[in-house]
């Protein structure tokens, strides 16, 4: 018996009464437990440790009784077995003090047991210095320039929390605001402090007389459209009307919807540099400032007039199961396919003829073992596709090669790959011979269908960050786009990104990650009319709960957006532009022509103008072309728009649905001016 | 094998046996279906088997999530079930017995799988299976289940599963399935205290809690047997040929009978532990048997039945004492893990 069992054994026979209240100490009818200290306050590192005296009926110490510590935030501060306390962190947190109950009367409920809490307080660390980081260079009567400071605690993180103050040493000559920024006055040396809990840094500045005599703005065009990105040029000149590099210029923009917009909110913005988009119509004048001196310059915004009506062409109908992913192509017979994913049934893909979309014939069902083929993807030359497993029966998923090169005649299974890969493919792609393919949502592995009967793994790329995890994979022009949730897009060299990768030993180029941890998949694409290379990364989220998926379930809904990056340069991608549908929320999407086809679940197939620079907000740009929501009284959850997956292919746009199957729609020719949500008529 | 039964006609839907139906007894199941995202509550009884609630306990409808392990709490009031995959942990979720309203949830590692809650201590173990990935160490999470809160971690072996806690609460046994091996958990210090190895290439699947006289018994899924353990000895005592792939079992609380899930023979075995002959063999009605347990008061086992692709899962029901099976009802699909909440009169 262990010394263990030898303490509860001792306890046996015990009643113990409900758990205590935060407290240092609990008893029962038969025993007491006591902790000392009662609480704990502990810096950062500093270590104590609890001692539990366990007392029976009669007030006799029990003295091999089991007492149990727990730290309810064991990484924020931790505590052994023994009752040593130590704080990792700073915060609020409760440690915990246990007596086993007795396991002995035989039933199910068990008699409560015996615990008392010790609240433990981990106060901040203190700041240990702050200093001025990025000061201008110059400093000129009459600008505005804003001081940054780093606050760093004693045990080396940077705080952002720990308020910080400013003062000036000559408020005649700079004085500075809560928020750093300087209000320059008059020429001469002043010193500027910031101080953070007692600790400073000082700044001295020479404050100089601005050079600048003169101010102006030229528009980049006179004219424009909502969603147009007009650069605002301000030029300061000195007084031989030479220009003047580096002085502080800021703009701002006023000005005023179009008659018949009321209370349209911010309808312009201008950033930093002097960009401006606009999202309502109407006369708006930028301002440019440099010390005393301003310009001002005003453009005239019209209506982005891309609206098209959506006609509804043809449709294949899956209503007795989930649809998922599509993919369209053109055989080898000049014919045009499409093979469609489905999901949480049978481990079925359908192969059907799109050559007429108002027309869409069911040519072939493969199934496999799975229970969800969520991803489907077809080779550059139309003769391979890869489907992806879920749900196999032997839990050995994996990914399903299949002949398609002559749909009419057949659909082979040519091989399956399931090494390494058992824990499901949720995507795939496909790319010169080879398959992108993710494994459990942790990596992706190449593997090599040269020879498509004997696919072979010949590379694999994973991140090293802390609960990692991948949701999709795209691949352009030997450059892998994953998708990674809170890590969000990591860019990858593998065979065509310039710095030696290759499908065999891929070589990251940079990655790109925002604060809502939602990315889901990534579409990289070139601007035809700007030469930028943006990436559209979408998110995936469901914040609202409630949801079903099952037959006779209830509509979902869905959240997020899509985020528009700006990559020309790996190591420094920047995000410009979103595309948000008010209480939908994106998923899969395409881009062609300048133009983003983008599934937004319960918010249907978005069509949208994305030619020229982007920056801002899209849909409040007036940039959507269409929107089509689809619905079914028979669908698998009826009357439930839920759209997965888009391509255009052809003049039509194929898209799928989660609950009805394939649909093709196309856009109506332009006999007018559109109605576009929030402008006049 | 002993005297292996035939299958029994399936009383689907209907009534249940003469004295079931005369006592008016109803016992309560929770059955996870790892394909459906939902929890299932089965209920037995007169008129037989029957669906009488399912809660869905997924985030994301279009992800599957996969509940995979259940369990209710000692003491009636709550039950858990484990998310195997997250993004990219998994989770376990408490929901309240009777409203079945979520309470609260914990991320613990890849693929939490099976799971105990000891009444002594109010802990819940749960073992972090990570079936798909690398063949590296796993690791079993404590949690406290008043707040949720995961307050140990303790890394034990390649591939845990099939955790149990001993009645006294004191420790909490798991295998490492591609470590082929038992191991023991001291469940008040959270430390490793014992490993017994169970054969070169041996993997087991599943372990039992203990008996009231120290047993418990672990299955060779790859080489279809079962080991009684005396945990005094630390030894393998007995070894049960059985059907193909042994995955779970469960033992009578006298610890005299016990039923197992033969997951690549499509069957279920009964035995007799005190002979240690298995006394019948019956053949499941669907494919794919995964999890198992006896009632409190040794009259029936109940099964439940993964099904492949679209099949729905299956419960089924068997007499111990005989292997008849007596009663099922479909669930939803790949049904797995399952826990008996009540019994009633």
């Amino acid at each position: 018996m262990t010394g263990i069992r030898c303490a509860a054994a001792v306890l046996a026979g015990v009643v113990t009464l409900a758990a205590a209240p935060a407290a240092a100490q609990a008893e029962t009818g038969a025993l007491t437990l006591e902790v000392a200290p009662d609480r704990l306050t502990l810096a950062v590192g500093e270590k104590a440790t609890l001692a539990a005296t366990v007392r029976d009926a009669s007030g006799a110490v029990v003295d091999d009784a089991t007492v149990i510590y727990l730290s309810r935030a064991r990484r924020s501060v931790g505590v052994t077995r023994a009752g040593e306390v130590e704080a990792y962190r700073p915060g609020e947190f409760t440690l915990v003090a246990l007596v086993p109950a007795d396991p002995g009367g035989g039933g199910r409920r068990p008699e409560a047991r015996v615990r008392v809490e010790v609240p433990v307080t981990v106060p901040p660390p203190a700041a240990a210095r702050v200093a001025f980081t990025d000061a201008p260079a110059k400093y000129y009567v009459g600008t505005r320039p804003r001081l940054a400071v780093e606050v760093v605690d004693v045990v080396g993180a940077v705080r952002t929390d720990i308020p910080v103050t400013f003062a000036s040493a000559d408020a005649g000559l700079a004085e500075v605001d809560g928020f750093g920024f300087l209000t320059l006055r008059a020429p001469g040396s002043v010193e500027i402090t910031a101080t953070a809990e007692g600790v400073s840094d000082r700044l001295a500045i020479e404050v100089e007389t601005s050079p600048v005599t003169s101010l102006e703005l030229r528009a980049g065009a006179p004219t424009a459209l909502t969603g147009d990105v007009v650069r605002f040029t301000a030029t300061a000149r000195d007084a031989r009307g030479l220009a003047v590099r580096g002085v502080p210029v800021r703009f701002a923009v006023g000005g005023g919807t179009a008659p018949g917009i009321i209370a349209a909110g911010a309808a312009a913005h201008v950033a930093e540099d002097g960009r401006f988009v606009a999202e309502r119509s109407g006369l708006y004048t930028v301002v440019a400032t440099t010390g005393r001196h301003s310009a001002a310059s005003t453009i005239s915004i019209g209506r982005r007039d891309v609206r098209r009506e959506v006609e509804v062409v043809g449709r294949g109908r899956v209503l007795d199961r989930h649809t998922s992913d599509l993919w369209i192509w053109e055989g080898t017979d000049g014919r045009d396919y499409a093979i469609t994913g489905t999901w949480g049934a049978d481990g079925h893909a359908y192969i059907w003829d799109v050559t007429d979309p108002a027309d869409i014939e069911r040519l072939h069902e493969v199934k496999v073992d799975a229970r969800t083929v969520n991803d489907v993807k077809v080779s550059e030359d139309g003769d391979i596709a890869v489907i992806s497993r879920e749900g196999a029966s032997d839990r050995r998923n994996g990914i399903v090669v299949l002949g398609v090169g002559n749909p009419r005649e057949g659909v082979p299974v040519l091989s399956e790959f399931t090494d390494q890969l058992t824990g499901g493919v949720h995507n795939v792609f496909i790319a010169d011979d080879h398959v992108f393919a993710l494994s459990a949502g942790r990596r992706y592995d190449v593997i090599d269908i040269e020879d498509p009967r004997n696919p072979r793994r010949v590379g694999r790329f994973e991140l090293d960050t802390p609960g990692h995890s991948i949701h999709d994979v795209w691949v352009s022009d030997g450059v892998a786009f994953s998708s990674n949730w809170t890590d969000g897009i990591v860019a990858v060299d593998v065979g065509g990104g310039g710095r030696g990768g290759t499908p065999e030993q891929p070589v990251e180029l940079g990655r790109y990650a925002y604060p809502s941890g939602w990315n889901h998949a990534a579409f990289p694409y070139r601007s035809r009319s700007t030469g930028k290379f943006y990436l559209f990364a979408g998110d995936e989220a469901f914040p609202y709960g409630g949801y079903s998926n099952q037959r006779g379930g209830s509509p979902s809904r869905a959240a997020g957006w899509i985020h528009v990056i700006d990559w020309s340069d790996w190591d420094h991608p920047q995000e410009v532009a979103r595309y948000q549908v008010p209480e939908a929320g994106s998923h899969n999407l395409w881009i062609e022509d300048d133009v983003l086809y983008a599934a937004f679940y319960n918010g249907g197939l978005r069509v949208v103008d994305v030619s020229g620079e982007l920056m801002g907000d899209l849909y409040r740009q007036g940039r959507e072309i269409a929107m089509y929501v689809p619905a079914d009284p028979d669908g698998y959850i009826a009357n439930a728009p839920f759209v997965w997956g888009p391509q255009p292919h052809k003049g039509h746009i194929f898209f799928t649905d989660w609950n009805t199957g394939l649909w093709a729609v196309k856009l109506r020719e332009r006999t007018g001016p559109g109605r576009i949500v929030g402008e006049p008529r | 094998m002993g005297a292996a039964a035939v299958a029994a006609g399936l009383l689907a839907g209907g009534a249940a046996p003469a004295e079931l139906e005369a006592s008016g007894r109803n016992y309560y199941v929770y059955v996870a279906a790892e394909s459906d995202d939902e929890v299932s509550i089965v209920r037995y009884g007169p008129g037989g088997a029957e669906v009488v609630k399912t809660v869905a306990v997924g985030s994301y409808p279009a992800e599957v999530e996969g509940p995979h392990g259940v369990n209710v709490d000692p003491d009636g009031r709550h039950w858990y079930v484990s998310i195997a995959h997250g993004f990219p942990y998994g989770s376990v979720r408490k929901y309240e017995t009777g409203t079945d309203a979520w309470v609260g949830d914990v991320t613990l590692g890849l693929f939490p799988a099976t799971l105990d809650v000891s009444a002594p201590t109010g802990l819940l173990f749960a073992v972090n299976f990570n079936l798909h990935g690398p063949l590296e160490a796993g690791s079993i999470s404590v949690v406290e289940v008043d707040t949720m809160a995961e307050v140990a971690r303790v890394e034990t072996g390649v591939r845990p599963h099939g955790g149990r806690l001993s009645r006294d609460g004191s420790a909490f046994y798991s295998v490492n399935m591609m470590d082929f091996e038992l191991v023991e958990l001291d469940a008040f210090t959270f430390e490793i205290t014992r490993r017994l190895p169970l054969g070169d290439g041996v993997m087991p699947t599943w372990v039992t809690r203990p008996t009231p006289d120290g047993k418990v018994y672990v299955t060779g899924n790859n080489v279809a047997r079962i080991f009684e353990i005396d945990l005094e000895s630390w030894r393998i005592e007995r070894t049960f040929e059985t059907g193909a792939g042994p995955y779970n079992i469960d033992v009578s609380a006298d610890g005299t009978r016990m039923a197992a899930t033969y997951k690549n023979g499509d069957a279920v075995g009964f035995w007799d532990l005190e002979r240690g002959e298995e006394t019948a063999r019956t053949p499941t009605s669907r494919t794919i048997p995964h999890g198992i347990l006896v009632t409190p008061d040794a009259e029936f086992a109940f099964v439940t039945l993964e099904g492949a692709g679209a099949d729905p899962g299956t419960v089924e029901i068997y007499r111990l004492a005989t292997g008849e099976r007596v009663g099922a009802v479909d669930v939803g699909k790949q049904a797995g893990g399952i826990a008996f909440w009540k019994q009633d009169d």
